[in-house]
């Protein structure tokens, strides 16, 4: 028998490829948002949210990233966005080698911000680099408020954390500040946000978030 | 569920190492995974015997050293081991506390059998 040594992170070929995204990215001056939740947490309703209120001020393009159907795209590209619809055909999550199959489709100089929109899990995914600037996780109230101590991976890596649906708060055992506090001693560094983006609360907060992070991207490329 | 991919892309990085040793047969994988790491070690087993089903790899066994959870108190500097990621530093009840290790998905070794190996080329 002989033995030998390797010594290599298994992830290392999606980081090297991730890393190639984020320069790409990074010069075409467009910042990259990799959001990540459960299914049914809102992410593609924040993003009409979103899209009503920013489309007509900055030019968004939005990768989707389900198993099946392009149901997602249709839904952004109605409010005003570009970009493309990848399905994974089972997968549960997307991957740094998927998002750069796509990128020679996309007009990312024109750009000013990227949405990917991964596939509806809050395990998976979170192993996965895309080459995004921020990692970001939806949390909803309908979800329980015992999600951050059970899904601690995403909460250990994102970088911004909104907690959506605040507007059926009143109706739900949800306890918002112990989520907020959990969220708090996991990852320190994690910014959060709450919001509806249904209702609109919260959603004037998010928009200056993104206006803010948009100017930061540009001043450093 | 994303043992499949993992198992894919761990399986990649054989193939490139398995190509400096042609004829040899894979005995066994030697992994590092940390029990926060979000992979478990039973689910990867499977996949990698479903993807090297009826391949040169087929019966090749999967060594996994699972690392536990150490956290380390930002307050105190103490560190300690945990079952999962919930943390509290026991030592002072500081709730800062940063991870050391348990998050761990590597590849560190092949056994391989170059003398009782397949086909030469």
């Amino acid at each position: 028998m002989t033995k030998v040594d390797i010594e290599r992170k298994i992830q290392d070929e999606n980081d090297r490829i991730a890393a190639g995204n984020r320069r790409t990215f990074t010069d075409a001056g467009v910042l990259v948002l990799n959001i990540i939740s459960s299914p049914g947490s809102g992410k593609t309703t924040l993003l009409e949210s979103t899209l009503d209120r920013i489309a007509g001020e900055m030019n968004v393009l939005v990768i989707e990233g389900d198993v099946s159907t392009e149901r997602d795209m249709d839904r952004v590209r109605a409010r005003g966005a570009g970009g493309i619809q990848i399905n994974t055909g089972g997968g549960c999550h997307l991957s740094a080698g998927m998002i750069a199959e796509v990128l020679g489709g996309l007009d990312l100089e024109s750009a000013d911000i990227v949405f990917i929109e991964n596939v509806g899990n809050l395990i998976c995914p979170s192993t996965y680099d895309l080459g995004e600037d921020v990692r970001m996780v939806l949390l909803s109230t309908t979800e329980g408020d015992d999600k951050p101590m059970k899904y601690p991976a995403i909460f250990l890596e994102a970088s911004l954390a909104i907690l959506n649906k605040i507007d059926l708060l009143e109706h739900l055992p949800f306890d918002i500040e112990k989520v907020q506090k959990e969220i708090e001693v996991l990852n320190p560094n994690c910014e959060i946000l709450r919001l509806s983006a249904l209702k609109g609360d919260g959603m004037d907060a998010w928009i200056d978030w993104i206006r803010a992070k948009i100017a930061e991207k540009k001043g450093s490329s | 569920m994303h043992e499949l991919s993992i198992c894919q892309s761990m399986i990649r990085i054989v193939d490139s190492t398995m190509e400096q040793h042609p004829g040899a047969k894979l005995q066994k994988i030697f992994l590092e995974i940390g029990k926060g790491a979000t992979i478990e070690p039973i689910l990867l087993k499977d996949a990698f015997a479903i993807v090297t089903s009826g391949g040169p790899y087929e019966g090749a066994e999967l060594v996994i050293d699972e690392i536990p959870i150490v956290g380390k108190c930002r307050d105190c500097g103490e560190s300690f081991r945990y079952e999962e990621i919930a943390f509290g530093c026991p030592n002072c009840d500081s709730r800062s506390v940063s991870i050391e290790s348990g998050l761990e998905l590597n590849i560190k070794q092949l056994e391989i059998d170059e003398a009782n190996g397949g086909t030469k080329t």
